[in-house]
Order: C-alpha cells, then sequence, then structure tokens
C-alpha cells in the first residue's frame, strides 16, 4: 500500500491544453522520488499538484487513504523546499525556522527546544540570530530544510534546491539532504533536470516527458535499461537504429542488416528502435568474425580527456562512439564497429 | 578630485534652494522667536492657549491622522491585488489610479460638493428612500473635508505600496501558507511586515498632503471648519496679519516632522529591520 498516489491527475490552465495528462504516480513511505525531466516536462507542476498551489482539474490525489485534493495548502503540513528558498527576509534564521511551529500554536519553550535542535542538526545553531541577507547560498539553503522538516511534515517536497548552488557546494548539499531524510525516514519528492544528481540520491526516479511520466523505477534500471527512446536519450544514449523484428532475438535493420538482440522486453510494436551507448560499442578488427558488426568511417574525432569520440558514418546513419587512447584513428580511416547484443537495448 | 567636481554639479540646485527656499523659510521663522532682542516662545504659548487656534490646530492633526489611518487601510488590499494581477492588468489598474491625480483638485474638489451638498446628489438619494426627512449638512464638516482628502490622496498611497509589493517575492507567500498560515495570516505575517518601506513613504506622502493642502478643506469645510492651512491664508490675506501667518507655519512644519518621526517609529515596530 503505498503513501501517496496521483491518481489520473489532469492539470490545465487555460482549460484546453493539459499540462500534466493521466498522471500517475505511487510512492511508498520513507522513499526519496525525484521527478526528472527537461524544463516544461511538468516536473514543477506535478509537486505543485502535491502542495496544493495547483488544483488539479481532474484526478485524484490520495495520501493515507485520505483524499487530499482539495486539502487547501495550509492544512497539508508539507514541508517544501524552494529553488529560491523563499526564506523570510525580515525574519532571523531563528525566527524563521520557528516561523511552523508559530503556526501551530506550539509553546515558546518548546519551540526553542525544537528549532535549537533542528538548527543543530543542520549545523546553523552559531548562526541563529542572523537575518537570511547575511547567510552564503549553502547556509540559506540549510535554514530552508530545517525550516520544512522542524514541522515534522508528511512530505518533503524538493523544488530544485540545488540548482542556485555552485558546483562544489552541489555535490556536498546533495549528500546532506540525503542523509537528513534517511535520518528522519520523511518520504520525500525530489524536483530536479540533473540526471546525476537524480539518480545519486534517489530511492526511485519518474523520467517526465510533455506531461506523462515515461518511466518510474530505480536509478539502475533506467540507466540500463530504459523503456523509451526519450528516456534512453536522456540518460545518454546516443545511437539509434530503426529495427523490425524477424523472429525471436532476429532484427533486420535498413537495408537487410541483420542483429542479434538478447532482450527481455516483449516486442509488440511493428517498428522499434535499438539504442546503443557510445561507450559500448567497439572499434574492432576487421577480420573480427563477431555478430553485430558494421562497415564505417571516421567522420569527426573528438578528443574529451579519458577517451575521444567519433562520429562514425555507416550505412545506417552516423553513430556516436567513444574509443580508448591507445588506440587512435584519425578522419577518413575504415573501421569496424561491434555492437554487442547484450548491450543493444530495445525502445 | 572627483568629488570636488560633485560638489560643482550640487552647486546649482544648492544655491536655487538657499536663495528660495532656505532664506525665505528662515526669515519668516526666525523674527516669530524674537521679542525686540530676547528670545522668546510667547507667539507659540499664545497660539496654543487660544481656544479658537487651538481648536484648528487639532482639528488638522486629526483630519490628517484619519485620512492617512483611512488611506492605508483602504490602500494595502488594492495595492496588494493590483501588484499581483498580471502585467497587462497592473498597468491598467496602476493608470486609473493614477488618471485623477491629472485632474485639477479644485474641480475633483467642487465634484463632492455637488455630492455632498444640500441639494446634492447624497442628499437627494437619501430623502427618496426615505431614510431622513429633511436634508443633512454633509458639506462643511470635518467628514466633508475628510472624505476629499482621503480620494485625493488615496493614489499616493496606492502607487507608493504596489512600488514595493511588486518586488516580493511570490514563493515568500507560498512558503508562509506551506508552513501553516492560512492565506490572510500569511499576509499579515510576511507581505505586511515586508511591505512597510511603501507604507512609510505612502503614509508621509498622504499626511504632508493632507495636513498642508488648500483648496480642498476650504472648498469643502469652507471658514466654518478651518485647518492651519486655510488659516494662513485668511490671515494673510484677509487680516494682513504676516506675523500670525509665520508663526502657524512654523507649527505645521515642525507638527510635520513630528509626525513622520512617530510614523517611522510605528512602522519599525512591524518590521524591524526595514527590508
Amino acid at each position: 500500500m503505498p503513501l501517496l498516489s496521483l491518481k489520473n491527475i489532469d492539470v490545465s490552465y487555460d482549460g484546453k491544453t493539459n499540462i500534466l495528462e493521466k498522471l500517475n504516480l505511487s510512492i511508498n513511505k520513507g522513499e526519496l522520488v525525484s521527478l526528472l525531466g527537461p524544463s516544461g516536462c511538468g516536473k514543477t507542476t506535478t509537486l505543485r499538484v502535491i502542495a496544493g498551489f495547483i488544483e488539479p482539474v481532474g484526478g485524484q490525489f490520495i495520501l493515507e487513504d485520505q483524499n487530499f485534493t482539495k486539502i487547501p495548502v495550509h492544512k497539508r503540513n508539507f514541508g517544501i523546499v524552494f529553488q529560491s528558498y523563499a526564506l523570510f527576509p525580515h525574519l532571523t534564521v531563528f525566527d524563521n525556522v520557528a516561523f511552523g511551529l508559530k503556526m501551530k500554536k506550539i509553546s515558546k519553550d518548546k519551540i526553542k527546544d525544537l528549532v535549537d535542535s533542528i538548527l543543530n542538526t543542520v549545523d546553523l545553531s552559531s548562526l541563529s540570530q542572523r537575518y537570511p541577507k547575511e547567510l552564503s547560498g549553502g547556509q540559506r539553503q540549510r535554514v530552508a530544510i530545517a525550516r520544512a522538516l522542524v514541522i515534522e511534515p508528511k512530505l518533503l517536497l524538493l523544488d530544485e534546491p540545488l540548482s542556485n548552488l555552485d558546483a562544489k557546494l552541489r555535490l556536498k548539499m546533495r549528500v546532506e539532504i540525503k542523509k537528513l531524510q534517511r535520518q528522519m525516514g520523511i518520504t520525500t519528492v525530489f524536483v530536479t533536470h540533473d540526471q546525476e544528481e537524480c539518480f545519486s540520491i534517489s530511492d526511485k526516479v519518474a523520467v517526465m516527458n510533455a506531461g506523462e511520466i515515461e518511466q518510474f523505477d530505480t536509478p539502475e534500471n533506467i540507466y540500463s535499461n530504459p523503456s523509451t527512446e526519450f528516456v534512453a536519450r536522456f540518460v545518454g544514449f546516443e545511437n539509434f537504429i530503426d529495427l523490425s523484428n524477424i523472429s525471436g532475438n532476429e532484427f533486420h535493420a535498413k537495408g537487410g542488416k541483420k542483429f542479434t538482440i538478447n532482450s527481455n522486453r516483449d516486442i509488440t510494436k511493428e517498428n522499434i528502435k535499438g539504442t546503443i551507448r557510445p561507450d559500448d560499442i567497439e572499434i574492432v578488427d576487421e577480420n573480427s568474425n563477431k555478430e553485430n558488426l558494421i562497415d564505417g568511417s571516421i567522420d569527426v574525432r573528438t578528443y574529451l580527456g579519458k577517451s575521444y569520440q567519433y562520429n562514425i558514418k555507416t550505412d545506417l546513419g552516423t553513430l556516436v562512439v567513444n574509443g580508448s587512447n591507445n588506440n587512435v584513428y584519425s578522419q577518413g580511416d575504415n573501421i569496424k564497429l561491434y555492437l554487442p547484443s547484450s548491450k543493444i537495448i530495445l525502445v | 578630485m572627483k568629488k570636488k567636481w560633485a560638489y560643482l554639479l550640487m552647486a546649482p540646485g544648492l544655491i536655487v534652494i538657499v536663495a528660495f527656499l532656505i532664506i525665505p523659510i528662515l526669515s519668516s521663522i526666525l523674527p516669530t522667536f524674537h521679542d525686540g532682542d530676547s528670545l522668546t516662545f510667547s507667539s507659540y504659548t499664545d497660539f496654543f492657549k487660544d481656544s479658537y487656534y487651538n481648536q484648528i490646530f487639532m482639528r488638522t492633526l486629526r483630519i490628517s491622522i484619519i485620512t492617512v489611518v483611512i488611506c492605508a487601510i483602504l490602500g494595502v488590499p488594492t495595492a496588494y491585488f493590483v501588484s499581483k494581477s498580471n502585467k497587462k492588468i497592473r498597468g491598467i489598474l496602476i493608470a486609473c489610479t493614477i488618471f485623477p491625480l491629472l485632474t485639477n483638485s479644485v474641480i475633483r474638489s467642487f465634484a463632492w460638493i455637488t455630492i455632498l451638498g444640500r441639494n446634492g446628489v447624497l442628499n437627494n438619494a437619501l430623502l427618496t428612500l426615505n431614510l431622513i426627512a429633511e436634508p443633512k449638512r454633509l458639506l462643511y464638516t470635518e467628514g466633508a473635508i475628510i472624505v476629499g482628502s482621503v480620494y485625493l490622496f488615496l493614489p499616493l498611497m496606492i502607487v507608493s505600496l504596489v512600488g514595493v509589493m511588486e518586488n516580493i517575492e511570490g514563493e515568500l507567500f507560498e512558503a508562509a501558507e506551506s508552513l501553516g498560515a492560512s492565506k490572510i495570516k500569511a499576509f499579515f505575517k510576511v507581505i505586511l511586515p515586508l511591505s512597510v518601506p511603501g507604507l512609510i513613504v505612502g503614509c508621509v506622502l498622504v499626511f504632508t498632503g493632507a495636513a498642508s493642502a488648500y483648496t480642498t478643506p476650504q472648498l469643502l469645510g469652507g471658514n466654518r471648519k478651518m485647518v492651519l492651512s486655510t488659516l494662513i491664508y485668511q490671515q494673510t490675506m484677509t487680516l494682513g496679519d504676516w506675523y500670525g501667518a509665520s508663526v502657524v507655519a512654523t507649527i505645521m512644519i515642525v507638527t510635520s516632522i513630528l509626525v513622520m518621526g512617530t510614523i517611522n517609529r510605528l512602522a519599525a515596530k512591524l518590521n524591524e529591520r526595514g527590508v
């Protein structure tokens, strides 16, 4: 039984076009789930539906068997960390964190205890009388997290919380967020457009595109086994080959080239695509007798540091391949490419 | 070197202000403290001892403060609505707010005469509805001056507040809501304190405007309900008492400064940092 489920959520601003369409999502207690996708894919909208800032035109939001769809924001008791942090500039760090507790009419002594303890957790005790203006980006971020956590929320919602930090701090903060989340066991929804950041801290990831969830799975499964072309492209698959199924694991590419692909996926579509990462294609000897070989010639070579990247012209279009620094090819070289049957994913 | 140039650039404006503002003011204020050779405050103690003058002073203060309070109460929600509306509509709303300022204040006060007069729109309406038996005196009362002043100065309050409220991040309101504050609480705990700089500017503009307005109290209050500015006019133009007018003018200036100070202090209570 999931803690939270979105059922057939429709969101529309003008009544004509849908920002979210029949969106379904279930999250279990204690999980950290990320909504990942490019800007405009509806991930922030989904978060705002959960938060209660947007009322969906259709569908339901259920939390612990209770219909939350129409419950006003201030009665939901969710902790939200905004992209801009949204700290109250006229209040000190202490008062910012105490704000939610004051709204709950908790006694002053109790408030002081709770605030002191959470500020201690996020390592900000010494700054409690400062104002937000006097803090660094990372400190503001921690105040925002403390403020959201101190009310003991049923859910923690994070809207691109790391995007305003510099790269080094971002790495540090994402570990801290993960640690806090584990420590408090709080169910968390995290919105981001950064794939690496998302994979590093999430239990599960929902990859979104154009108002729909394309794939909802563990980061490992999404990385190694994307279910759609969009997801594949998003996680770094760059080569796509049009295929049609002949029988079993035998496939035909355009021009009759035959491929063997080991896939555990049921293929029901007529026209499918095989996709493979630039890292997984090997450049092999002219007289190799492996299966899934293609002839090609080097078109462009770029240096990436740990490897070279080649754009290779083949009968099946241009393929992107990463090659080692040991064996460097130059433009115009004719080579053979080996596409291992277990590395090709059908989408 | 740069600094000296800056002073030079300031010089023309400074000379005009000193020659045509500071010197005239001082030359009218200073004599009121002189009794032959010695320093004296007798003109001022006489003013406040005289019940007629004292009454006018208190009336001016009362009218201005009530005007400020009403403008703030009406202006804050209006300004928030304007600042939250989308850009296109906001422009139109601000234009509507400012539009009355483009009309001469004499004409605008006359409009109130036709509304509040003995045979005016309001009395006629109340008579036809049988709510009153005979026309009420609405014109030439303090109420009339307050209504006219609020109408005259409300745009200043709204425009000062919109400027500040526009810059309050929308996520702050949402953050307050997410922390358990209802919309009304979020407004009073977050939006209002952050609007204080605009509120101060608005209150000061409205107060000084209302306290020094001449046409509105003259037309809507007449000689029955004199205020300091109409008193000055009467003393100079009708009685030729320039000395007495100087005393009143000094009292007006000092009062304005004191009230502005008080407004600032009250506002600081709402938002201690002024951010």
